[in-house]
């Protein structure tokens, strides 16, 4: 099957002059027309021309450091990241080649540690060791007469 | 495991064991992050090594495109820098859920500075040698390749905006026509017609030139 003219323009426009690079469902139908219809071939041609003269424009290439100077600005900025908990506890471990079993069992040691020491603090909140200590410093306070100058 | 790498991002240390032995091996960077998603989820952790092959991998691409819209190599230069810039300090404003290419979005990144950039400056300083032909002036002018590049920049830069765009990403970058109306935010059809539209304008201003003017 082949396209009129107008299609087969509106294609040369749309996918360049080269027939051969079109997209695959209208390439085979855009070559028959082209060999179907001789005045398509001047088509071709201007287009491709025309192709040429786009392809005069002008263009500087990048000093050839550019890469390295925007890798060193990114190096002196300073990163603001926001840490993600998980990131870094996954890179504690792999830093110290820790395994995930070691590490929980010290931290229920710690928490288990903390709480024992918190209950015997919280249930003992004078400070002293036993009722007799106590007492005698209380009787020592309360017979304190000040210091002799 | 412990990685090193260089700024090209080629050396690569890994330690097999962690008190004794260490292997030393080159890889190429390209290898170790296949895609560009692996290498920003990198930076995204802070890797200027993840940065600096994004940037060796994508620069002078980027660079083209930004020379085509606003012709001058400083300018393009700069605008390059300053898009990786806003990627190295923000590295989730590309949102890979959108299930969009991080080439797609940067892409679009470097068109809106450029543009930005153009409202700015106002650009087309042409020099007096870039003049539009005179009417009579007869072909013999257009011996100076120079001078015709300037005119065809000057023929591009007349054209509206978005088909300058649609111009440069299809023609001059190659880009396929989805991954063009991605970028510019169109259909496929309406990039296509951005493209005939320019085409067609810039084939008549062009021939209308060659010709010496219009009669």
């Amino acid at each position: 099957m082949t396209m009129n003219v107008e299609k087969f323009k509106e294609k040369l426009l749309m996918y360049g002059a080269d027939v051969r690079n079109w997209p695959k469902d209208i390439r085979s139908s855009g070559l028959r027309s082209l060999n179907s219809y001789p005045e398509l071939r001047k088509l071709v041609e201007e287009e491709a021309h025309f192709e040429e003269v786009l392809k005069t424009r002008k263009y500087e290439a990048p000093d050839h450091n550019l890469s390295d100077r925007i890798i060193a600005a990114a190096l002196y900025r300073k990163k603001k990241t926001k840490r993600n908990f998980k990131v870094f506890f996954k890179d504690v471990l792999r830093e110290f080649s820790l395994s995930r079993r070691a590490v929980a069992v010290v931290s229920l040691s710690l928490i288990f540690t903390l709480i024992i020491g918190f209950t015997i603090g919280y249930s003992n909140l004078s400070g002293y060791a036993s009722a007799e200590h106590y007492e005698a410093h209380l009787e020592d306070s309360l017979n304190y007469e000040g210091d002799v100058l | 495991m412990k990685t090193v790498n260089n700024h090209e991002g080629k050396r690569y240390v890994f330690s097999l064991d962690p008190w004794k032995r260490q292997i030393t091996v080159n890889i190429d960077a390209k290898r170790l992050y296949p895609d560009d998603e692996s290498l920003i989820s990198r930076i995204r952790q802070g890797s200027h090594e993840a940065f600096a092959e994004l940037v060796n991998r994508h620069s002078n691409q980027f660079y083209r495109l930004a020379y085509r819209l606003i012709s001058n190599k400083e300018d393009a230069e700069d605008i390059v820098q300053d898009a990786f810039l806003k990627l190295w300090d923000r590295p989730n404003l590309w949102d890979p859920n959108k299930r969009t290419k991080f080439t797609t979005w940067f892409y679009r990144v470097v068109i809106n500075l450029c543009l930005d950039h153009r409202k700015k400056i106002k650009l087309i300083n042409l020099s007096e040698n870039t003049e539009f032909a005179d009417e009579n002036a007869g072909v013999d002018i257009l011996l100076d390749a120079h001078q015709k590049q300037a005119v065809l920049e000057r023929l591009i830069h007349e054209l509206p905006e978005r088909q300058q765009v649609a111009l440069n990403l299809c023609f001059y970058e190659g880009l396929s026509n989805n991954e063009a109306a991605q970028i510019i935010g169109v259909k496929v059809k309406a990039l296509q017609s951005l493209v005939m539209r320019a085409k067609t304008a810039l084939k008549y201003k062009v021939n209308r030139y060659l010709r010496g003017g219009a009669r």
